[in-house]
């Protein structure tokens, strides 16, 4: 399970394979990493070969002493990572992050997932199935291709239902749509396009259900130094900066930092601002 | 790590930064480290000669909507807008962790006005943990519409001498690269009282998202700092160092030991860095040995000896104030 402080470790690539196009699932060896991962950690890599800022990716799955990141090639960085070759070794530093909170035994959990927003949700149905709670499951994307990782979350144990916004695969639906069809569910989590949590947070907020998203932003630090990742947060949060508040503008609310306060919330404390759509 | 570790033996590692001294010549830059306990999750900190502190301002800021990150080619820009908690706060919350820090820490203080420069350095001024302060006169500057101070050689002075008056800590006036001529703005600091000069702060710098035909920073602008402006920092540096006496803390895009090696040539003292820590938390490490290998290379005692190496027309220490030397022909 996770433990508190995260490890700078060289991990080394062990397997390689292009999911789909453009998307890509690296295996690694990293026994320190690996063993300390709990659901929604993630690492953030050094990736070598051009100078920024280190890469946040998700921990995907874990067994043992080795740990995978599923990914989409989104520029540069995400580039070059899936065209290292095996036997490299990549600076990570992780696991990074919090953790989705576990509901009592018995409870039954429903996770919703858009695109590669499916991630954080193999380690967390691993947990939940663990605790006894029951895993359904809605993984939804834009178009066959894009919705990857489905066979795994079931052989962790979800009741997995997918769908696309062409019909390729699945129902032709939206996530949410197929959200609001399980009446069940005493928690709910998410992890997708902003657009999807911001209509999960509306629906869990309406029904009165608890529920959880992880969050994504452009990080620079990954470390909780630089504070460009953050996101607004109702005040009085505990994930807020607490500071006090400003009289230079009349704003009620908080930011938290996504990288270290997240990348984990309470549906009912983030805030969907104007700036922020 | 011991803070030899690695370093070659006999080398004399330590510099002398206003009346402060450093056990070696990194520093982590203003923004970057917050007081370290972060990366000292996953390194030792204190390979660092010392660590500045976030910039503090007067009053709580919630700082800029996001994005407030845009990654660039060698770079990133970053608008984060000053948020933090204000000196109030600072001063009961934050500064009492301060003495735990295990190497030097340097304040940093930012307004708005030359009064609220005055009120934050004030309050920072003696408390247990600072060892100097330095003044991000790189800040907007709300009486002349935005410009900031340390585009004007007159508002330099006015922020450095009113704080100089008021505290009694080494000052460092830490410049932007946003001028068309940084000697004046460096002389300036230094007549008013500096005790050190840091630069470079982040260059102005601006990226469109093509997809939704916008800024991509919320901000609209933001500030570039990564290898990207490096050749700008040594350049300002090297012409800093033509023009004062007192010590340069060099930074902008160092990420190797050549980097600061290249930088402390130029004329800087002691090198920050910044943006680097975000790839490599082991930088301050690296830079350091790779600096000490340098000086026991070419048979200098001390680490000292680079500065200013490179640059013939290095003013710092060789000549007395009123005999600066001549300008040498670099072209601008
Ligand atoms: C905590 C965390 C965990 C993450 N986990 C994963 C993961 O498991 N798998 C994964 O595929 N990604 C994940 N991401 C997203 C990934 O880190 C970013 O997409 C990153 O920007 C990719 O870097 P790059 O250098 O390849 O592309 P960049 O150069 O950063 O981006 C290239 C282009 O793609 C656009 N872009 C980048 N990211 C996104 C996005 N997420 N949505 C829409 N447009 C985007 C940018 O605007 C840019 O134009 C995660 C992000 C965070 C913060
Ligand atoms: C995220 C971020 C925040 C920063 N915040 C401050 C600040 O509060 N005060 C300041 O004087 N400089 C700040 N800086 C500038 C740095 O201290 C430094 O001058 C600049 O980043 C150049 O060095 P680098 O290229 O090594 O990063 C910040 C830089 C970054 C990247
Ligand atoms: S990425 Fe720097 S504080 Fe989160």
């Amino acid at each position: 399970m996770a433990s508190d402080a995260p490890l700078l470790e060289t991990a080394t690539l062990i397997s390689r394979e292009q999911v789909a196009p453009g998307f890509w699932c690296l295996g690694f060896r990293s026994p320190r990493i690996a063993r300390a991962a709990g659901s929604a950690s993630y690492v953030a890599v050094d990736v070598p070969g051009v100078f920024s800022v280190r890469l946040p990716l998700g921990i995907w799955t874990t067994r043992d002493d080795e740990f995978s990141l599923l990914f989409r090639e989104w520029g540069d960085r995400t580039r070059r990572l899936a065209r290292l070759s095996v036997g490299s070794g990549v600076s990570c530093i992780g696991p990074l992050g919090n953790h989705f909170s576990i509901p009592v035994k018995g409870s039954t959990a429903l996770i919703a997932a858009g695109g590669i927003g499916i991630v954080p949700f193999w380690l967390l149905t691993r947990e939940l199935r663990a605790a006894g709670v029951n895993v359904r499951a809605i993984v939804g994307a834009r178009t066959k291709a894009h919705l990857n990782g489905v066979a795994q979350l079931r052989e962790a144990g979800a009741d997995v239902t997918v769908c696309t916004d062409d019909g390729s695969e699945g129902d032709k639906a939206m996530v949410l749509d197929l959200v609001k069809r399980v009446h069940a569910a005493n928690v709910i989590y998410g992890c997708g396009p902003l657009g999807m949590l911001r209509a999960l947070c509306a629906h869990a907020s309406e029904n009165r259900i608890q529920c959880e998203i992880s969050m994504e932003e452009t990080f620079g630090c990954s470390m909780g130094t630089c504070w460009g990742c953050v996101v607004p947060v109702r005040r009085g949060s505990q994930q807020g900066s607490g500071y006090p508040p400003s009289p230079r503008d009349s704003r009620t609310y908080d930011f938290a930092r996504v990288c270290v306060d997240g990348t984990v919330f309470p549906a009912s404390d983030v805030l969907w601002l104007e700036a922020y759509a | 790590m011991s803070a030899s570790n690695g370093a070659p033996a006999n080398i004399d590692l330590s510099v002398d930064i206003g009346g402060v001294t450093l056990t070696n010549p990194t520093i982590a830059a203003s923004g970057c480290y917050n007081r370290g306990a972060e990366f000292g999750r996953v390194v030792d900190i204190s390979a660092y000669g010392a660590i500045t502190l976030k910039s503090v301002t007067r009053e709580p800021r919630l700082g800029n909507a996001m994005p407030r990150i845009a990654l660039t080619p060698a770079g990133m820009l970053n608008a984060i807008g000053l948020e933090g908690p204000g000196i109030d706060y600072f001063v009961a919350h934050e500064a009492p962790k301060l003495s735990s820090v295990p190497t030097v820490v340097i304040a940093s203080a930012a307004g708005f006005t030359v009064g609220e420069f005055v009120d934050v350095a004030s309050a920072i001024d003696g408390l247990p943990g600072v060892a100097a302060i330095e003044l991000d006169v790189s800040c907007p500057n709300v009486d002349s519409e935005g410009e900031c101070f340390a585009v004007d050689p007159r508002t330099t002075d006015a922020v450095v001498a009113a704080v100089k008056r008021r505290v009694k800590l080494p000052v460092i006036a830490k410049l932007t690269p946003n001028v068309a001529d940084i000697r004046p703005i460096a002389r300036a600091a230094e007549e008013a009282g500096a005790d050190a000069i840091s630069l470079v702060n982040s260059l102005r710098a601006m990226a469109i998202d093509v997809e939704r035909a916008r800024p991509t920073l919320a901000n609209g602008t933001g500030g570039l700092t990564g290898p990207a402006i490096r050749p700008v920092a040594v350049y300002q540096v090297w012409e800093s160092a033509q023009t004062v006496r007192i010590p340069i803390i060099g930074m902008g895009g160092i990420e190797t030991g050549r980097d600061a090696l290249e930088l402390m040539m130029a004329g800087a003292s002691a090198v920050a860095i910044g943006t680097a820590n975000f790839r490599d938390p082991l930088v301050a490490a690296h830079v350091r040995d790779a600096i000490a290998e340098e000086a026991r290379r070419r048979g200098f005692a001390s680490v000292r000896a680079l500065t200013g190496l490179a640059n013939p027309g290095f003013a710092g220490k060789r000549w007395p104030a009123d005999r600066r030397p001549q300008r040498l022909g670099v072209s601008r």
